[in-house]
């Protein structure tokens, strides 16, 4: 019996003008979606590649220690092209320091030839399903009882040997017949766009990637079809119906996802980080003072009777290379660098309390978010999707920690090395190579050519041994897993809402 | 058979609609329940095909309870609404397999259909249109194959000739003294006096929920029948 309603329900749907302006609509939406989310991904992989060869080539053309810095650059997901997630927010690139944690990304992920365009490239794939689904869901069930009420077949339905759960199971299984194609469809097209584009490549967690995000696709779509029944079952009229369904579809993806947002923002307030940036510029104001401090006592233990440079790039903050100048310079800075770096990574650590703190109080605000967002449907779909794809805030934060991670083990590296005391974390001239001042004021000839060098004379540093950034790809079973609540509460829902359906359709007056 | 014992309906508004119905309908027999709107008629109806729940008494069919073993009974009843609709969009021959499908008939062809849509005068090129293009006449035609395909023993029909045209009509009640000659058992609550006089074994005329005359047809063709039906409409109006 439950295959004969579905069968007849497909057939009957299959007929139907919405079936086909809802396909009409997924052949017109999904291929644009595609192919903008493709473009805009392939601008990615090409900025990160000019970037990342560029920062490659600032690692190998260090002279100087305190020049090695490496710039990490996020590799574009290729999941990206379903679903974007916080990742169009964030930057691309961080630039690893000592003298602060890294806490967000700089660089842009976007890029768009005109940057103002970019605001018209935001619906990405699984937001486009997200809309496009749950609409058709509800537009094929939200008269699935009303309708057969009204035109008096239910009745001659039941003086047949159909059981009322056997209905509307059979009424369950036609739609999902009708719009699972739809889905599958969709899925399919925008595959095919990736598979016949030879920039981007796909790995087999990817792909695997894509079947668990129809699989989500699907469990969201059963929750709006369930939607669609439970309205039909509790009211008499189709007119009813199809303005319940449609006030919760907006209720749902439209003002559920604001109001989470700014009852989040009321309920939990985070730190302004001007707040923090002040109080870090107190931590560094008190190092630049215990800095100046330190200074003529360096002086003093160097014999230095004022500091000269004859070439000196810096940063004012890590980046130090000079060459040339009398050798009291380079004794005074290794010094000054022998105080000071112990001083400097503390004080990146009293920063990183503060920063974290901020950090915590946005997450504590995202996470509030997320669970006021629970509420809706599609904004637990949009939260799976996201983790799916790798591109949720808890992807984001684990990259982050893995830079700062990566940032000790480079530190470990110098002090293993003995970097930081050494002369050449600030000049590629030996020390002996520097003149002395009796040598300068006695008019020795070479010395004054070694006091004249630059900095370009020397070779750059052997950076062969630095410990590398390796980025650890999401696992399928880990992405899975940072889903699987969403998924699981999607799929109570469905449930809840099928019992609830059955037991309103159980009291319904079929007359 | 149909039977109807103590059967009694009251609403959840506090209406008496059904009050101690008793009412038997033998095989080989056509009984027209005659009465004004909001009489019971068709409360005894959705009682008989289990739509509704009685307060109390029983519903038999074929001497099965209709509460107790409400799909077992569905295999001996068949039903002709008032208004035919069925679906749009399938063919004559397609809303017909589908209920006859939904009433256990899985192993007929299609000229099961064809002949059966004959039988009850459907033309020939109509039985592979859409049913939307029909008319309700022949919507009626198609929804009484409906009920005569699934071969129950007893056949409800809630005023199945209104809209009607004569011709339409008359083709019904020809459909219908054959299926009382076959042994079936029908049951038809309607309006019209005409038909009753001329088809009818029995008539019965409800009056607020209860069963206020019941007449063999040797009695209501030497009573006028239109004279005593309309006294009982006249004192409802007073009432």
């Amino acid at each position: 019996m439950i295959w004969l309603i579905a069968k007849k329900d497909f057939l009957l749907n299959l007929l139907s003008v919405r079936f086909i302006i809802g396909f009409v609509l997924c052949l017109l939406v999904i291929p644009f979606t595609i192919i903008v989310s493709v473009d805009n991904y392939e601008n990615q992989v090409r900025v990160y590649k000019i970037e990342q060869a560029q920062a490659d080539r600032e690692l190998k053309e260090s002279r100087v220690w305190s020049a090695v810095r490496p710039t990490i650059v996020q590799e574009p997901e290729p999941l990206s092209i379903f679903s974007t997630g916080i990742m169009t927010n964030v930057g691309n690139k961080v630039k690893i320091a000592f003298w602060e944690y890294p806490l967000f990304p700089s660089g842009h992920t976007i890029t768009r030839d005109n940057p103002s365009l970019n605001a018209f490239f935001s619906i990405d794939f699984s937001k486009v399903i997200a809309i496009l689904i749950s609409l058709l869901a509800l537009v094929f069930s939200y008269d699935a009882i009303t309708r057969e009420r009204e035109d008096g077949t239910m009745k001659l339905t039941f003086t047949g040997q159909v059981s009322r759960i056997s209905f509307l199971m059979g009424k369950l299984l036609g739609l999902l017949l009708i719009l699972l194609p739809i889905l599958l469809f969709c899925y399919l097209l925008a595959c095919l766009i990736i598979v016949v584009n030879p920039g981007i490549s796909f790995s087999a967690s990817d792909w695997g990637g894509v079947a668990l995000l129809f699989l989500t696709s699907v469990i969201y779509m059963m929750v709006f079809l369930l939607l669609g029944m439970f309205i039909s079952s509790r009211v008499t009229h189709s007119s009813s119906s199809i303005i319940i369904s449609l006030l919760c579809w907006i209720w749902f993806l439209f003002l559920m996802p604001n109001i989470a947002t700014y009852l989040s923002q009321s309920i939990s307030k985070a730190p302004l980080y001007d707040n923090v940036q002040a109080a870090m510029n107190n931590y560094d104001d008190t190092y630049y003072k215990e800095y100046g401090e330190e200074w003529p006592r360096a002086a003093q233990r160097v014999n230095m009777r004022g500091l000269s440079y004859n070439n000196c790039n810096g940063d004012g903050v890590e980046y130090l290379e000079l060459a040339g100048g009398p050798r009291e310079t380079p004794l005074f800075h290794q010094q000054m660098q022998i105080w000071s770096t112990p001083v400097m990574l503390n004080n990146a650590d009293k920063k990183w309390a503060l920063q974290r703190d901020y950090l915590d109080g946005l997450m504590r605000q995202q996470h509030l978010q997320q669970v006021i967002a629970w509420l809706s449907p599609s904004e637990l779909f949009g939260q799976a999707t996201d983790a799916l794809c790798h591109t949720n805030a808890n992807c984001f934060l684990k990259y982050m920690e893995s830079l700062r991670n990566y940032r000790e083990s480079l530190i470990t590296y110098f002090k293993d090395h003995k970097l930081f005391e050494s002369i050449s974390y600030f000049t590629g001239q030996k020390l002996e190579d520097f003149p002395t001042r009796a040598e300068l004021d006695a008019g020795d000839q070479d010395a004054h050519r070694r006091y004249e060098r630059g900095n370009s004379e020397f070779p750059y540093l052997d950076t062969s041994g630095v410990p590398r950034y390796v980025p650890q790809p999401v696992a399928l079973s880990a992405a899975l897993g940072d889903a699987l609540g969403r998924l699981c509460a999607l799929l109570g829902l469905a449930i809840v809402l099928l019992v609830g359906t059955i037991v309103s359709f159980m009291k319904y007056d079929v007359r | 058979m149909l039977q109807a014992i103590d059967l009694t309906k009251r609403y959840e508004d506090g209406n008496l609609a059904l009050d101690a119905l008793n009412l038997e309908i033998k095989p080989g027999e056509i009984f027209f329940l005659l009465g004004a709107n909001g009489a019971g008629k068709t409360t005894s109806i959705n009682i008989f095909l289990n739509f509704i729940e009685p307060t109390s008494g029983h519903a038999l069919i074929d001497g099965i309870d209709v509460m107790e073993n409400p799909l077992e009974t569905k295999n001996h009843v068949a039903f002709v609404s008032e208004n035919v609709m069925l679906y749009g969009n399938f063919t004559a021959r397609q809303n017909l397999d589908f209920f006859a499908r939904l009433g256990g008939k899985t192993n007929l062809t299609k000229d099961d259909y064809y002949n059966v849509m004959r039988r009850v005068g459907l033309q020939e090129e109509a039985f592979e249109r859409k049913l939307k293009t029909f008319s309700k006449g022949m919507r009626q035609k198609v929804g009484l194959a409906i009920a005569i395909i699934k071969d129950a023993n007893n056949i409800v029909m809630d005023e199945p000739t209104t809209g009607l045209d004569p011709k339409s009509a008359a083709e019904l009640m020809q459909i219908l003294i054959n299926l009382r000659n076959a042994g079936k058992s029908i049951l038809m609550c309607t309006h019209d006096l005409f038909r009753a006089k001329a088809v009818a074994d029995r008539v019965g005329i409800m009056k607020e929920g209860r069963l206020v005359m019941l007449r063999s047809r040797e009695e209501f063709l030497q009573d006028d029948l239109e004279r005593i039906y309309l006294d009982y409409m006249q004192e409802a109006i007073l009432e």
